[in-house]
């Protein structure tokens, strides 16, 4: 159990924190700022299990994020239905969706895995915009908010636990992902396919069962985004800026660690709280800032602590242990 | 164990394997030379199932496996090395093997275990706990072949896997082969290195532009005069003699 536990320390206080946080505090901003990170950062983790771990780098996995969106709000606002079941249906069609982008995935390799994967998004981005007759093209959905657990329709104390289950329960996917036989097998494909496949490892089948959890991952948060936020905007859910949002936070935290989505999440998720409240008085010129961010962190990051910041917490950890040993 | 039967492989005009037929029996060590762009290495991709032969069958165990693809290969019990290292770089050496000893356990600790054991048969428990790629090339040689030889394959393929070994690291790597094939493992073993490939092999094919030109005892090879022309040149023979 200690050596379970040994180098999770970090994971194990960052959840405990995030649990009192609403037992400590009521206020609205504060919640909502946390639920943010919390599925921010498991929206990163999703990507994750395809990016980071079996090194398919997506930068359209807005598509699954829209379907799972777009498949609860059209459930309930057209035909009445419980949310969770627009969640089940929204991951059955991301299933779909993400064996063909998987299938991609074994034809392209690098850049143009990542291009294919951009023109998927945005092709479901042109469905949904247009196709006004069942999406309500780009005017986008309002999720009716009906109270209760059933319908997803909670306080935010209640939405601080629901992402906090969430996360809890896609960091523990990722371990997962770190010590299982299919986990290291894929790490093996990331790091040299042909290698792989010489020691039996079913690396086509590998990279798309691993693309498709993600998508199928994705999508779950994408219906509670949409049931959190309370409205599908086409432009918003399939655009390009989100899927470089996931690979962003899970890049910043540590690609391939199972904190880092959140450590990434964390950074980003406050910067953007604080620009927004910061420049939300002021006219145009600084609506774009938070891209700005976005490039600078990026830079950053690679350039200096290309491990992230889960591997920046791991050096610091070694350096104390040599330190007091 | 292996049969080839006039397996040939062309990329556009050129033909790498011309027609080659080979019988490799359970407890062989067959080596197989020949100047570089002899086509050694392709018919390792051939056997193997990198490459799909444009003719001729592959047979493991009288099974045509020609198409298979290489994980397939591997379980049914034959793996190769491959000249140009690919360590898994930024993992452990252990992991590199453990990984490996997955190919026939289900369980994370029993390939665990097993690594270990393959570990110390290949004299790399000093490093074990290194990333692959910190290691020197003579160690990620012996890394290739730990990681080949925790599949447990029947009959492993060895692609020039002393090339670049200081004397220490060659005879080092000379015993280990001597040693698994002593204890039953079949082995087709391509090498520059003859010296080395005269005290291990049992039967020797030579490779020239893609087709079989000499097999034989390694005695009777280096008698053969095309293989001489070929191949290993006047000052070889003389210095054997």
């Amino acid at each position: 159990m200690a050596a379970a536990l040994r180098g999770r320390a970090g994971a194990l206080a960052f959840f405990a924190v995030a649990a009192a946080v609403p037992l400590a505090v009521r206020d609205q901003f504060f919640l909502d700022t946390l639920i943010l990170i919390l599925l921010w950062g498991a929206l990163s983790a999703a990507w994750n299990v395809a990016g980071g771990y079996a090194g398919q780098v997506s930068l359209g996995h807005s598509a699954f994020f829209g379907i799972g969106a777009y498949s609860a709000a059209l459930l309930s606002a057209r035909y009445g239905q419980s949310p969770w079941i627009g969640m089940l249906i929204g991951m059955v069609l991301s299933v779909g969706a993400g064996l063909i982008i998987g299938y991609l995935s074994n034809r392209l390799r690098g850049p143009y895995f990542a291009l294919s994967t951009i023109a998927f998004s945005q092709v479901l981005l042109i469905v949904a915009s247009r196709w006004r007759g069942f999406t309500a093209g780009s005017e986008g959905i309002p999720v009716p908010f009906r109270p209760g657990f059933a319908t997803l329709g909670l306080g935010h104390v209640a939405w601080a636990y629901l992402a906090l289950a969430l996360a809890a329960l896609f960091y523990g996917i990722q371990v997962y992902l770190e010590r299982s036989r299919v986990g290291y097998q894929l790490a093996g494909v990331r790091e040299d396919e042909d290698a792989a496949e010489a020691l039996g490892i079913p690396s086509r089948r590998l990279k798309v069962i691993a693309v498709t959890a993600s998508a199928a991952l994705t999508s779950v948060c994408g219906t509670l985004w949409a049931q959190y936020v309370g409205f599908v905007d086409p432009f918003y859910v399939f655009s390009v800026d989100l899927s470089i949002r996931f690979a962003l936070n899970a890049i910043i935290g540590g690609l391939g660690t199972a904190l880092g989505p959140w450590l990434g999440s964390i950074l980003i998720t406050a910067l953007e709280t604080y620009l927004r409240a910061t420049f939300s008085g002021m006219k145009t010129g600084f609506a774009g800032i938070y891209l700005v961010i976005y490039g600078v962190a990026l830079i950053l990051v690679v350039r200096f602590v290309p491990e992230g910041l889960a591997g920046v917490a791991a050096r610091l950890r070694a350096r104390w242990t040599r330190a007091h040993a | 164990m292996l049969t080839l039967e006039r397996v040939s492989k062309h990329f556009g005009g050129l033909t790498a394997v011309r027609e080659v037929s080979l019988e490799v029996r359970a407890g062989d060590l067959l080596g197989i030379i020949g100047p570089n762009g002899a086509g050694k290495t392709t018919l390792f991709n051939v056997i193997a199932g990198y490459y799909r032969p444009d003719g001729g069958r592959v047979l493991l165990d009288g099974r045509d496996v020609a198409g298979q693809p290489p994980h397939a290969i591997c379980r049914l019990g034959l793996t190769r090395t491959f000249q140009i290292v690919k360590p898994f770089g930024n993992l452990s050496v252990g992991d590199n093997v453990m990984i490996g000893a997955l190919n026939r356990l289900r369980s994370v600790r029993a390939a665990r275990v097993e690594a270990e054991r393959v570990i110390e048969t290949c004299g790399l428990t000093a490093q074990a706990g290194a990333p692959a790629k910190t290691l020197p090339v003579g160690l990620r040689k012996r890394l290739e072949v730990a990681r080949a030889l925790a599949t447990r394959p029947r009959l492993l393929l060895l692609d020039e896997v002393m090339a670049g070994l200081n004397p220490a690291e060659l005879a080092g790597i000379i015993e280990l082969i001597r040693r698994l094939h002593a204890d039953g493992l079949t082995l087709i073993v391509i090498e520059h290195i003859m010296a080395a490939m005269m005290r291990l092999a049992q039967r020797i094919v030579v490779l020239h532009h893609g087709e079989t030109i000499a097999e034989g005892t390694p005695a009777e090879i280096t008698r053969d005069r095309r293989v001489v022309d070929a191949y290993l040149g006047e000052e070889f023979v003389l210095a054997q003699a």
